[in-house]
């Protein structure tokens, strides 16, 4: 997915996420017992806005509020709930059981638990189970109805004809049995089932977008959710905890997340005791202060996600690849580290997959002394001599970014960077809500835009075939995520190939993916920067900080008691 | 009753210390000039201002002969030497776990006098660069706002009646705009135009500083005509005014020999006044795109790059801010002194 | 006084009419500006975004899709926001305003009076050291961005010197309801109220001096000095008067603006949910049904204030008509 939902809106606001070892974070790594917290309290947390978007839960694409969702909905299987990489294994949730896939990778056959109340007091059914992914289609507006959930049987004519939406041959429910049937095998399915926008709903929940997410069979349920105000979790009273691993009961009786600070005025709050955690990131002038006298309330702890300049390879300058390798050589990825928070928020990157991710083997060419996979330092010499031989000198390159920080530092930087390089550059700055999918737009002919991608969940084709492939490229669309405007005949079979191998053998597929992520960096159709880490920030009363993987602070493992 | 009777104001009048003789047979305007050079508060002002002036322009002097920094360029990872010693522009933190970069404080001599923005930048040479920009547009937009201001409220306020209405609900028109929508569309217009805006025969630069001024200029119009106007309403009702006009005087002489010199003293007061709103809406306008573009400055920019310091920099928004205060001042002192100058209001008053 | 009313009503419906079109026209040629990919979220599929344009009538004119954006404003009042389709705009609206009066007419009281205060002690006190000082007193407040100088009262309030006595009695960020606890209400505006007054305080106060200046020598004002009355009754009581109208003509602009939502930074500075926070968030996300109604809210006020000082125009001073 893209940047996380949080629209900066202060005047500087730098883009802190750290990762590193926290206090204690070597304790954190084994699966510590969750819920085992003292109960109670009510747990306060501040955002600056509420999440975007519609909170329908098979809409809405923002961390902000899966964080959330995770507590109030379940789905047939869930990421295990604990911190460190087990968070990223899949364990059964309303399912019974994990199953193998039967007829080539195409049928997946589920036994529905018993006994699973939703939060108006309805026992959960097979019904329930398709009604909710017929659901995804008849809404009309689910992001990844067409590209995630058409695989079941029924699925593209559903796209076609969302209205009337049918299932009955792509999910047959018998009794508690639910068996789904897929077009072809799809090594990523499981992932996708545990995604919130297969969450399961009631089968009553209106198709059209609900203004708060409906009852769910999670711990939690939504009270309320007053855009310009509040959200509000409370305890769900039909709950009773079946897999600690899949969906844990929660610690504090009330999770609140209140809307309109800014975020500085949110550090300010945490600090004083007046709110337990900030889902902003950490202004960079309160980093040094919390760091040094809050310390033990700061948690660092590293993302799946990489942040980059995307050089748009059919369009001059860097429709040319010596031009392209030219600027990755000349990149000093340190000051733009520093520019971020400083080593300890971010380490510098040459390639795709981020650390620690399926496909990831560390590889950097564009680097004094290359060799290692870790890039050191900027070559400054070759990269003006790719520039000359690649005849693309004097060139104009518009830099377009963020006008916020510290994407417009960067941005800056680059213009500078360029300039010397021999390039006539300047600065094209934009508004966040404008652009994202202005850059996307390949009629805007941009050379070269900063983008940033964190994972759905972790599978190598999340970054490299959705950001890099060929499919993924729309000509003058405003949704079109490969903005390098990147295909490359060869390397597309490879990641078809590596698709289709995940089906038997994921660890082969993921070989495969380190040599497509390899490939792909030497094409540089990107400036990979860094991978950030993300800053959790909380007050003093706060015990028992869990930090998983794939939904990052889980809010109700905490106590505040 | 004799002692109320109605008694013409005297032709003449006198500053403190004036004596009759002084001031016979010379022009009003020479007079007020006299007068002018005799305010030494007034001329104090007048040279901080120029000293203001010079300063800003003297920037690049300051930059290449005394700091040695620059201004312009990003100077994330650069170094400097600090009391003999060879620091990093931008520090990492110290604490236990080593968060938060900062640049370096104010270290009181010619490198780096206030310290360093968060770009690696010397503030001061910032600062010094930026008062032209902000002197051109804040004044330039103030005195255009002014003028285009003191003539429509001439207008509206004489002739009353339909002009009056119509020119009003215009004003309204204007206050009411929507002028950050505008800011940020023309911004996003001007930014993805390569060569700028074409209407009929203006062509707009996108890194014109007309842009901003012109913007600024017409958005605060009704904010000096609403009191212009008052102020003819009042000057207008006049008893030698209706006796001017039922003599037969003519429109444009009227207004300019009776109703001018009684608002003109408003304007004077609120021209400096202006150009501190003027300067901090440019502040505005330049964070949404319009106007003083990275890595140029202005104060108000420089204001902005402070916010994000604040807590650990704050002189990084100070020094501007200062800069703004003392302009301010100094033509604040100097608007007293002119309207003094064209028409002192004594406690002597000849024959009496 | 009739025709008044009628002719400013008049006025007040053009003025709304003309504001709504070119504030739909600016957001529309404002390039890379598309609803139908903002109401479809994060990431959507192509087809996707084509659905949401055909389902909200974004493939629809221009003039149509205004004429459905006014009624779904005024008439049926369901217009929901492109950016969060959980908010209506409305009733974000009514709940918003409560918060945003209570944080002007306050700081308009505070102003309104030490502007006043200011302003007499500089002309009663001209020529000694104190006319000077007040001035740089009052020039340095108009000098301050108000974004800064709420920051830095925050900085010092909430943080660095809130556990001291100075302080500690200052309440979170936010707001409180009058109705819910009077008491608190007050404390969470007391700061606002100062820093927003802090701006105004300068300009209007140098207006009045400037003013009192410039009648000192006037028929009326010897006329009462001449009929024995005290300085200060001939101050207060004649003179006041009619200074006042450059002061009442700012003030009506000023606090119109103010109420129409043009406090955005103090409000977003100090966390308070009023009509400008709205404004601000509405542009900062180019969400056009809110920025609509923000607009014509705040239109609606101004032009409202706009005939109000009018007609006390004709108060201050009995020559003048009200127009």
């Amino acid at each position: 997915m893209v940047k996380r939902s949080v629209i900066v809106s202060s005047a500087v606001l730098a883009l802190v996420l750290v990762a590193a070892g926290c206090g204690g974070g070597k304790k954190n790594t084994s699966t510590a017992p969750s819920g085992g917290g003292a109960k109670g309290g009510t747990l306060l947390t501040l955002a600056n806005d509420a999440f975007s978007g519609s909170p329908d839960p098979q809409v809405n694409y923002t961390l902000q509020e899966w964080q959330l969702l995770i507590m109030t909905h379940d789905g047939l299987v869930a990421f295990k709930r604990v911190s460190g990489p087990g968070g990223t294994k899949l364990v059964p949730d309303l399912a019974e059981s994990i199953p193998k896939p039967t007829n080539g990778g195409k049928t997946w056959t589920f036994k529905l638990r018993s006994g699973i109340k939703f939060s108006n007091g309805q026992a959960l059914t097979g019904n329930d189970v398709k009604a909710t992914f017929e659901r995804i289609f008849k809404i009309g507006d689910s992001p990844n109805a067409g590209s995630w959930y058409n695989g079941i049987v029924g699925g593209d004519a559903c796209v076609k004809t969302p209205k009337t939406c049918s299932l009955s041959q792509g999910i047959v429910v018998n009794g508690s049995t639910i068996a789904f049937h897929l077009t072809k095998g799809d090594p990523e399915f499981l992932d996708k089932l545990a995604m919130p926008f297969a969450f399961i709903l009631p089968a009553s929940t209106p198709t059209k977008n609900v203004s708060i997410p409906p009852p769910g069979t999670g711990p939690y349920k939504w009270a309320q959710y007053a855009p310009s105000k509040q959200a509000r979790l409370t305890r769900n009273t039909f709950f009773k905890e079946w897999s600690k691993d899949a969906q844990p009961a929660g610690n504090p009786d009330e999770i609140v997340q209140k809307f309109g600070l800014t975020p500085t005025a949110e550090v300010t709050q945490v600090e004083n005791g007046q709110a337990d955690w900030m889902f902003d990131p950490v202004p960079s002038d309160r980093q040094g202060e919390i760091s040094t006298k809050y310390a033990s309330q700061v948690h660092i702890n590293p993302l799946t996600e990489t942040e980059y300049f995307a050089l748009n390879t059919r369009v001059p300058p860097f429709n040319n690849l010596k031009a392209r390798q030219a600027v990755n050589y000349a990149t000093d990825r340190n000051a733009l580290v520093k520019i971020f928070g400083g080593p300890k928020l971010a380490t510098p990157t040459c390639q795709v997959l981020p650390p620690n991710f399926p496909g990831y083997k560390p590889y950097c060419p564009y680097t004094k002394n290359a060799g290692s996979g870790k890039w050191t330092a900027p070559d400054m010499a070759k990269a003006k001599q790719l520039v000359a031989a690649s005849g693309t000198k004097g060139a104009r390159v518009k830099v377009n970014t963020l006008t916020t920080d510290p994407q417009k530092s960067w941005g800056n930087y680059f213009v500078s960077l360029l300039n010397q390089l021999g390039y006539k550059a300047t600065l094209q700055a934009l508004s966040p809500s404008l652009q994202y999918p202005y850059v996307q737009n390949s009629s805007h002919k941009v050379p070269f835009a900063w983008s940033d991608w964190y994972q759905d969940y972790p599978a190598a084709s999340d970054f490299l075939n959705i950001l890099l492939g060929c499919g993924s490229f729309h000509p003058n669309s405003n949704s079109s995520p490969n903005i390098a405007e990147f295909c490359d005949k060869g390397i597309q079979a490879k990641m078809d190939n590596a698709l289709k191998l995940g089906i038997t053998d994921q660890t082969a597929a993921n070989d495969l993916w380190a040599e497509v992520d390899k490939e792909v960096t030497d094409q540089a159709p990107w400036v990979a920067l860094m991978n950030t880490k993300y800053l959790n920030f909380v007050s003093k009363r706060v015990k028992g900080f869990q930090f998983s993987p794939q939904w990052y602070f889980m809010l109700d493992q905490a106590s505040v008691k | 009753m004799a002692e109320f009777a109605y008694e013409p104001e005297p032709e003449v009048r006198l500053a403190a210390g004036e004596q009759i003789q002084d001031i016979a047979g010379k022009s009003p305007w020479r007079l007020a000039g006299r007068r002018l050079l005799r305010n030494r508060i007034a001329i104090g002002s007048l040279v901080l201002f120029v000293l203001i002036v010079a300063v800003s322009f003297a920037a690049p002097l300051y930059a290449h002969h005394l700091a040695h920094t620059d201004a312009f360029n990003s100077n994330v990872s650069g170094t400097t030497v600090v009391n003999g010693k060879r620091v990093d522009v931008i520090q990492q933190g110290s604490g236990k776990l080593g968060l938060g970069e900062t640049p370096i404080g104010a270290t009181w001599h010619w490198n780096y006098l206030f310290g360093a923005d968060a770009q690696g930048r010397d503030v001061m040479a910032r600062v010094l660069y930026g008062g032209r920009a902000s002197l051109e547009i804040g004044i330039g937009s103030a005195l255009i706002c002014c003028a285009i201001a003191l003539v429509l409220a001439m207008i509206a306020g004489f002739f009353r009646g339909w002009t009056d209405s119509i020119l009003s609900r215009l004003m309204d028109l204007i206050w009411a705009f929507p002028v950050y929508l505008l800011a940020i569309a023309l911004a996003t217009v001007l930014l993805t135009k390569e060569n700028g805006l074409q209407w009929g025969p203006i062509h707009v630069d996108p890194s014109s500083l007309w842009v901003p001024t012109m913007i600024i200029a017409v958005v605060y119009v009704p904010y000096v005509y609403r009191p212009v106007r008052g102020q003819v309403l009042s000057a207008r009702e006049k008893e030698y005014v209706e006796a001017a006009i039922s003599q037969g005087a003519s429109n444009l002489r009227l207004m300019f020999s009776e109703i001018l010199p009684n608002v003109l003293s408003t304007v004077i007061v609120l021209l400096p006044l202006m150009i501190a709103t003027t300067v901090l809406t440019e502040a505005a306008l330049s964070f949404l795109g319009i106007g003083v573009k990275d890595p140029k400055a202005s104060w108000g920019t420089i204001i902005n790059d402070g916010q994000g310091l604040l807590y650990t920099r704050p002189l990084v928004a100070i020094v501007p801010g200062i800069m703004i205060v003392l302009t301010v001042l100094s033509l604040n002192v100097l608007g007293d002194g002119v309207r003094d100058a064209l028409d002192p209001r004594a406690k002597v008053r000849v024959g009496k | 006084m009739g025709a008044f009313i009628i002719r400013r009503l008049i006025g007040l419906v053009v003025v709304l009419f003309f504001i709504s079109v070119l504030t739909f026209l600016i957001f529309f040629a404002t390039p890379g500006v598309d609803p139908s990919r903002q109401l479809a979220g994060r990431n959507p599929s192509h087809d996707t975004v084509l659905a949401i344009k055909h389902e909200f009538g974004l493939d629809r004119p221009l003039p149509i899709r205004y004429a459905l954006m006014m009624k779904r404003l005024f008439i049926s009042r369901d217009l929901v926001s492109y950016g969060n389709q959980a908010l209506k705009v409305v009733p974000a609206i009514t709940s918003a305003t409560p918060v945003t009066f209570s944080l002007v007419i306050g700081a308009a009281v505070l102003w309104v009076f030490f502007s006043i205060l200011l302003g007499l002690l500089a002309v009663v006190f001209k020529g000694t050291v104190i006319d000077p000082l007040l001035m740089i007193l009052a020039l340095i407040g108009i000098s301050m961005p108000v974004f800064w100088l709420g920051e830095m009262a925050n900085l010092l309030t909430q943080d660095r010197l809130h556990n001291t006595f100075l302080f500690s009695w200052v309440p979170p960020l936010g707001y409180t309801p009058l109705t819910q606890n009077p008491w608190q209400w007050f404390l969470h505006l007391l700061i606002p109220w100062i820093t927003l007054s802090v701006l105004y305080v300068g300009f209007y106060a140098r207006v009045l001096r400037g003013n009192l200046l410039d009648i000192q020598s006037e028929d009326y004002v010897r006329t009462a000095r001449a009929k024995g009355l005290s300085p200060r009754r001939v101050l207060l009581k004649h003179m006041l008067r009619t200074s006042l109208i450059t002061f009442v003509s700012l003030f009506g602009l000023d606090f119109g603006v103010l109420v129409g939502g043009g406090a955005l930074l103090t409000e977003v500075v100090f966390g308070l949910p009023g009509v400008g926070k709205l404004t601000y968030d509405s542009l900062v996300n180019l969400d056009l049904p809110v920025i609509m109604a923000t607009v014509l809210y705040g239109a609606f006020f101004i032009t409202i204030m706009s005939a109000l000082v009018d007609i006390l125009y004709a108060r201050l001073d009995p020559r003048i008509r009200p127009a």
